[in-house]
């Protein structure tokens, strides 16, 4: 029987940011099916550990490999329309409404702009979708970006915070994506401090102490 | 994956939409520019003549010094997840740049004629030679978000980007300003204004071709 | 990445400052031994150094261009250092430069500047380059930095040909007043072998600066290497539990 590939591995990577070093000497992998809870202290690294699993950052030491790509070669412009990455901070544009915030991102994948109106009813927000987005409380822009989520169906989620600032029914939502991703063969990685919530969610967990995994 | 003119349009709209909301160029830059246009009289004096001989000059400096607000105002704006989602999306930063110079390009057309008409209007200037105009123009609107789109990618942080952009810009945009000048100039003087056009043209060629190099490198550092 | 020293070693290269107190000795003693200019007077020593000087700006902006260029081939930090190295010596020459001529040109023509198309054009990299040394205070990232620094080193290089043009040309059509137009001096041998000493020692001078410069570059650049590697603070370890919880 073939093993299925992984969807990510890190290996020996550390990271730095002027003089402090982040991360040093990662050795992680991420299977298909997998649902990982990061842990750790404000700091400890890991917002620093998805954006490498998103191959945004730039490492020191060690290699990177994600969905079959080197992060460190062009390959990874290929797969980075694959990963499904929210961050700690809305990147919506302020100026612009849900919808055409959501439209935007639909159609920079070849979408149409309707799967994004589609998407922002299936978050609850098909009311609010012409509101700016600047306009919008933090809860209702998180729900916005997991909108996202859902337009691009990513195969590899990498969630900073994911059930921070929403509500009970926003959080089944985020879980559910979680599920359906990891169902069908995907991966999650879940960086919390809510450890009750991600728990539940988590296949396994790991912690980021001191700059190194345990 | 959608096509590489599709991006550029894709990139150009957003942009076209948010200054739309926040009137950034219309209600700060564009009337910046105007005062600008008011103050160099009150300076140097109000005869006549004499203004009516620097206007055009007066009214390109004033373009070129302001117009660079114009190219930076989005870079500068963008967040940290902003600039990482546009990374992920999968978009070629090379249409990225295109898409966001063209932005620019048709601001500082809007921009160039406001103010060319408010140039008319205060120094009394003769439109001789006037349809070398339009053409210099749209020159210039290139070649100066091209280089402005150019220099934000360069500094990319937000916070240095307001005071260091039109550093680097400044200098590096004079073949545009003596082109433009002198095309007209030579208009006027009877001779022919070719070969200005053409440095401007090859100027904005130039910039296009530095800035599709350079834009993949520059996405990846920050 | 090329392995690194743990420890630093000390510059302890001399022949550097004595190469620079050698040049800049000869350089006085020749503009001082040969005659004065028959119509300038003492006024046309100022000339073996601001000749030189102009001279080393362009040849350190040149050299910036070319390791910039290196940079973004071999993406090597060294070719980074010497193309900040040769900014830094080119910015201060252009300055010398300038101030000089405006010293020579105020007696001489009468006014401190004149839009002479090389004088303007010397003023103008004086800036670019200026603006080049500013963008490398923006980020502590070495490759950030050196990779952006080299993007700019190399669009300088296609713009400023450019410029060179655009302002070269403008002069042919606005020639200065005759009164003002620079008067080439008519220079015997003995003053030209002079000017000729003096570029010599200058270059040579450039040479001992850049050793000394790049030396104190790839110092820095270990430093901060080493600041960021070894027994360097952890990022996560500047936050500990709050002190009320320690007190239960």
């Amino acid at each position: 029987m073939i093993e299925n590939p992984p969807v990510a591995r890190l290996d020996g990577v550390s990271v730095r940011a002027g003089n402090v070093q982040i991360l040093r000497d990662i050795d992680l992998t991420i299977d298909p099916g997998d649902a990982l809870g990061v842990f750790g202290a404000n700091g400890a690294g890991k917002t620093t550990i998805l954006r490498v699993l998103a191959t945004l950052q730039p490492t020191a030491t060690g290699s990177v490999e994600v969905l079959g790509a080197d992060a460190t070669a062009d390959e990874r412009f290929t797969v980075r329309p694959r990963i499904g990455y929210i961050g700690h901070v809305p990147a919506l544009y302020p100026e612009l409404t849900l919808a055409e915030n959501l439209g935007f991102f639909a159609r920079s994948r070849g979408l149409d702009e309707s799967v994004a109106a589609s998407a922002l009813a299936d978050v609850g927000l098909a009311g609010a979708a012409d509101r700016r987005a600047d306009r919008c409380s933090h809860g209702m822009q998180r729900r916005a970006e997991f909108a996202r989520i859902l337009v691009s169906s990513p195969v590899f989620l990498l969630l900073d915070e994911p059930h921070s600032a929403l509500d009970a029914d926003a959080v089944d939502l985020v879980d559910a994506i979680v599920h359906r991703t990891v169902d069908q063969g995907g991966a999650a990685v879940l960086v919390s401090h809510d450890r009750a919530r991600v728990r539940s969610l988590a296949t396994r967990t790991v912690e980021i102490e001191g700059g190194i995994l345990r | 994956m959608i096509g590489f003119g599709s991006q550029a349009a894709l990139i150009a709209r957003r942009d076209i939409l948010r200054e739309r909301r926040s009137g950034e160029v219309l209600w700060v830059t564009l009337p910046f520019g105007a005062i600008a246009l008011l103050l160099v009289p009150l300076a140097v004096g109000t005869d006549a003549p004499m203004l009516r001989q620097i206007g055009p000059g007066i009214f390109w400096v004033v373009v070129m010094l302001f117009g660079v607000f114009i190219s930076i105002r989005q870079t500068s704006s963008e967040t940290d997840a902003q600039r990482d989602q546009l990374a992920l999306s999968g978009l070629d930063p090379a249409a990225v740049y295109f898409g966001r110079a063209l932005a620019s390009f048709l601001f500082l057309l809007g921009f160039q004629l406001v103010l060319g008409f408010v140039t008319v209007v205060l120094y009394d200037i003769s439109l001789e030679g006037w349809l070398i105009l339009p053409l210099t123009f749209v020159i210039v609107a290139a070649g100066l978000s091209l280089l402005g789109t150019l220099a934000a990618g360069i500094v990319a942080t937000g916070q240095n980007a307001a005071a260091l952009v039109p550093l680097l810009v400044a200098p590096l945009s004079i073949p545009l300003l003596i082109g433009a000048t002198q095309a007209l100039e030579a208009l006027q003087l009877g001779r022919s204004s070719l070969t200005w056009v053409l440095m401007m043209i090859v100027t904005v060629i130039v910039l296009a071709i530095a800035g599709v190099l350079s834009a993949q490198p520059l996405q990846e550092t920050r | 990445m090329t392995p690194r020293e743990q420890t630093i070693e000390r510059p302890t290269s001399v022949w550097p400052w004595i190469t620079m107190g050698v040049a800049g000795t000869v350089t006085f003693i020749a503009s001082m031994a040969v005659g004065p200019d028959a119509v300038q007077g003492q006024l046309s020593r100022i000339m073996y150094v601001h000749v030189p000087a102009a001279w080393l700006a362009y040849l350190a902006f040149f050299v910036t261009m070319a390791a910039s260029a290196m940079y973004l081939w071999r993406k090597d930090l060294a070719w980074d250092r010497r193309a900040a190295s040769s900014a830094e010596i080119g910015v201060v020459f252009t300055g010398l430069a300038i101030g000089l001529g405006m010293i020579w040109a105020k007696p001489t023509w009468g006014v401190w500047w004149t839009w002479d198309a090389r004088l303007t054009l010397t003023a103008i990299m004086f800036f670019v380059y200026l603006g080049y040394l500013a963008l490398r205070r923006t980020t502590t990232d070495l490759n950030a930095r050196a990779k952006r620094s080299a993007i700019l080193g190399v669009l300088a290089v296609v713009q400023v040909p450019l410029v060179h043009f655009s302002v070269v040309w403008w002069r042919t059509l606005h020639q200065p007043p005759t009164l003002l137009k620079p008067e080439p001096i008519d220079m015997d041998t003995s003053m030209l072998v002079t000017l000729g000493i003096a570029v010599v020692s200058f270059t040579v001078m450039y040479v001992a600066m850049m050793f000394k410069r790049i030396e104190l570059a790839r110092l820095e650049d270990e430093i901060t290497e080493m600041q960021q590697t070894a027994d360097v603070p952890i990022a996560g370890e500047a936050v500990t539990a709050p002190a009320l919880e320690r007190g239960a």
